[in-house]
């Protein structure tokens, strides 16, 4: 179930902060909670919130950053366009993920051409203006930018682009930490929601957390008041052990999501099965290009599906288990020796908003 | 493996940070060697090397990185050299894009950046040289245009340029202009400006709000309507003269590629000292924040053209911050933290929750994120 938005701010800062100090001393035993999104890891450390947290909080980094889930295959058949000679057009933070020869900044720097863009809908205007190339739009991120992909495949359509298709990546993260949740070895004991959720997507989705796994579940903004608020609120919810999703943001939003957005998303992609890197395949959490988009589905056009994945190296990168929650950075035997931002081994070292980078810059 | 295979120059050498450290550093290697006759006299007797702590500078070659056991070697990190009689150089290649910004474009930037290479050692800029590499089919209004700027701002600064080349290349072979200055002057400061004077105490002055020529850059870049949001693209040696004279100025650098985030970096590195500095102090500029909100960047990383952080003895420091603020570059001078014994070669902050975090130096190319 869920509620209406507490009124988090009027204890303050120092207020919230001493209420979840009393929460944890009667919780008894540690409180392990997960935030999802790579933007919340972010702000925890660059507000400098993770220094003022009392002692018997664990907070683990979850699989919610774009550019660390991708997994090794999928950046494998971003490199095969590339080296197809499309135009493939990404958003910034893909650009160093390795795949498993090099990343797309790699093949750039040898003459592959790759570009960046900020947003989905600059790809049809730069494939109009480049009738001679193929151009692809690597779509990739969670239910919340998974939208604008959903309109530039429409726009697509409309202009009747025979040189634009989309490479979709895309995923969805409710079935992700159904998937968690259910993990023995994690003991989760609830679970921060980003606030960009509650804007496109809608709350719904996650009420399952609370409601079927009787889990601690809040949604969040990304401002550290925002973030305290949440982890207060999760912290009473395992004391009293009543489960319920309620939204911390200081700024108003629809419950319900944009019912726009969605309803595009859905006649566009549909659900399919996808890999995560490090924690493999989950059912229905990707989103593929539905059969009225087909021909603008790049993966067919250039026949990436025959690919075989190459097999992962085991270079020792436990990726998967910093995404799961399972290691926390510094627990990884390459963290910080084998592994940091200039030699990445894996993609939570390389983007901006993965664990291990977030660790290395502002806790070294 | 993603960014540096190794084998080859990627865009991250570029960014001001780890990257490019590691790709000066395997330049200068090549140069590190003792000259014979260390009173070696060339032929222009102004030009005499001082000795063989030959001091080599551009704002290219304003890293330090403790693995390459810089103190070992003779070049020291700085934003120009001295090179006898008091007299300092400095050389910076320019390939902006765009090349045209709001509130400069590549011409304006090249003279201003050579020439605040030497102003921050406390060297009035005098002579320029000017080397531009053309692209087949640039337009000569566009290159009336970009040398006209240069020229008025070297007019403003009191400038001669004195020497000069020009090269065409293939189109495809450059993007339109590429300009490389080099600006020769005077130090007028009473003694030399290094981060070697840096000491445990000294305040942080920073002359104005970071990253608005970096915010500027990537909002045209990116198609960002920034109303507003100007590039502080500007000559700073009339700004910095006052504090020449102030026997507790310790060193200034201009925050530009790599942003102020790496300047406090390089000093604490240099050092051995830490530095503490505090989020809310630094001054703030509300268009560079909205930029780096949609675009997921940092303020203390994006480049600044006008914005310079001074070291000063504590004794100094609320004078020297005075004399910043009467200047209009400088009206919204602040200082921001002091050097401390604490954490020697770490960068620490205090966040406006009252947290602490570290500050750390950008590894490779700074790139907007997804969401």
């Amino acid at each position: 179930m869920t509620e209406p938005m507490p009124e988090f701010s009027r204890q303050g800062f120092e207020g919230m902060r001493r209420r979840l100090e009393e929460l944890l001393s009667s919780a008894g035993r540690p409180l392990t909670f997960m935030e999802v999104c790579g933007t919340h890891t972010v702000s925890i450390f660059r507000s400098g919130l993770r220094s003022l947290l009392p002692d018997g909080l664990r907070l683990l980094s979850g699989p919610g950053c774009p550019v660390c889930v991708t997994d090794q295959s999928e950046i494998d058949m971003a490199l095969a366009l590339a080296e197809k000679g499309c135009l493939v057009l990404t958003y910034g933070d893909m650009m160093r993920v390795p795949g498993s020869s090099g990343s797309l900044l790699d093949l750039k720097g040898r003459g592959a051409r790759v570009e960046v863009v900020t947003s989905a809908i600059q790809s049809v205007d730069i494939a109009r203006s480049c009738p001679d190339s193929q151009v692809v739009f690597l779509g990739v991120g969670f239910e919340t930018t998974a939208p604008a992909t959903a309109v530039t495949l429409k726009q697509a359509l409309l202009h009747d682009l025979p040189n634009f298709s989309v490479l979709s990546l895309h995923k969805t993260v409710p079935p992700i930490l159904r998937a968690l949740s259910s993990n023995p070895a994690l003991n989760i004991d609830g679970f921060i929601l980003p606030g960009n959720v509650t804007v496109v997507a809608g709350i719904e989705d996650y009420v399952f957390l609370t409601d079927e796994l009787r889990k601690a579940a809040a949604v969040a903004g990304f401002q550290p008041e925002e973030i305290l608020a949440a982890l207060v609120d999760l912290s009473s919810q395992v004391a009293s052990n009543r489960f319920c999703l309620r939204v911390f943001r200081a700024r108003e939003t629809p419950r319900g999501g944009n019912p726009v957005a969605r309803k595009i998303l859905w006649e566009v992609f549909e659900p399919c099965d996808t890999r995560w890197r490090g924690l493999g395949r989950v059912p229905a959490s990707g989103c593929r290009i539905g059969r009225a988009y087909k021909r603008f589905d790049a993966a067919e056009r250039f026949g990436l599906f025959g690919l075989l994945p190459a097999p992962a190296r085991d270079n020792g990168c436990r990726c998967g288990d910093v995404l799961s929650g399972l290691l926390t950075p510094p627990e990884c035997e390459l963290y910080g020796t084998a592994c940091t931002p200039l030699t990445p081994v894996g993609p939570c070292m390389v983007s901006g908003e993965g664990t291990c980078g977030a660790w290395r810059r502002y806790h070294p | 493996m993603s960014a540096p295979d190794g084998r080859r120059v990627t865009t991250g050498h570029g960014s001001g940070g780890r990257l490019t450290q590691q790709l000066t550093r395997r330049i200068l290697d090549l140069f590190n060697f003792q000259i014979e006759d260390s009173n070696l006299q060339i032929k222009d007797p102004n030009l005499q090397i001082e000795d063989s702590n030959l001091q080599i500078e551009d704002s290219n070659f304003q890293t330090e990185d403790s693995n390459f056991q810089v103190r070992d070697l003779n070049f020291q990190m700085e934003d120009c050299a001295f090179i006898g009689e008091g007299m300092a150089v400095s050389t910076d290649g320019f390939t902006v894009f765009p090349h045209d910004f709001p509130g400069g474009d590549i011409g304006k930037l090249a003279v201003c950046g050579s020439a605040n290479d030497l102003a921050v050692r406390g060297v009035r800029p005098q002579f320029l040289t000017l080397a531009l590499i053309i692209e087949e089919g640039l337009a000569l209004a566009d290159l009336d245009r970009y040398m006209q700027s240069a020229a008025q701002v070297a007019r403003e600064g009191g400038i001669r340029l004195v020497a000069g080349d020009t090269k065409v290349v293939p189109r495809g072979a450059a993007d339109k202009l590429f300009v490389t200055t080099c600006a020769i002057g005077k130090r007028e400061s009473p003694h030399i400006l290094q981060t070697s004077n840096l000491r445990d105490g000294d305040v942080l002055i920073l002359s104005t709000s970071p990253g608005r020529h970096g915010a500027a850059l990537a909002a045209a870049r990116f198609g960002l309507e920034a109303p507003g949001l100007v590039s502080d693209c500007a000559l700073l040696w009339r700004t910095l003269r006052p504090l020449w004279d102030f026997n507790g100025l310790r060193c200034m650098r201009d925050c530009t590629r790599g942003g102020l985030g790496t300047v406090l970096c390089e000093w604490a590195e240099a050092s051995s000292l830490g530095i503490e500095i505090e989020e809310t102090a630094i001054p703030s500029c509300r268009e560079v924040d909205a930029v780096c909100d949609i675009l997921g960047l940092d303020r203390l990383y994006l480049a600044s053209e006008g914005c310079v952080l001074a070291a000063v003895a504590p004794e100094d420091g609320m004078e020297c911050l005075a004399s910043l603020r009467r200047s209009p570059a400088g009206r919204d001078a602040a200082v921001i933290g002091r050097v401390v014994a604490a954490h020697p070669g770490m960068v620490g902050m205090k966040t406006p929750i009252g947290g602490q975090r570290f500050v750390d130096m950008p590894a490779g190319e700074i790139l907007p994120r997804i969401c």
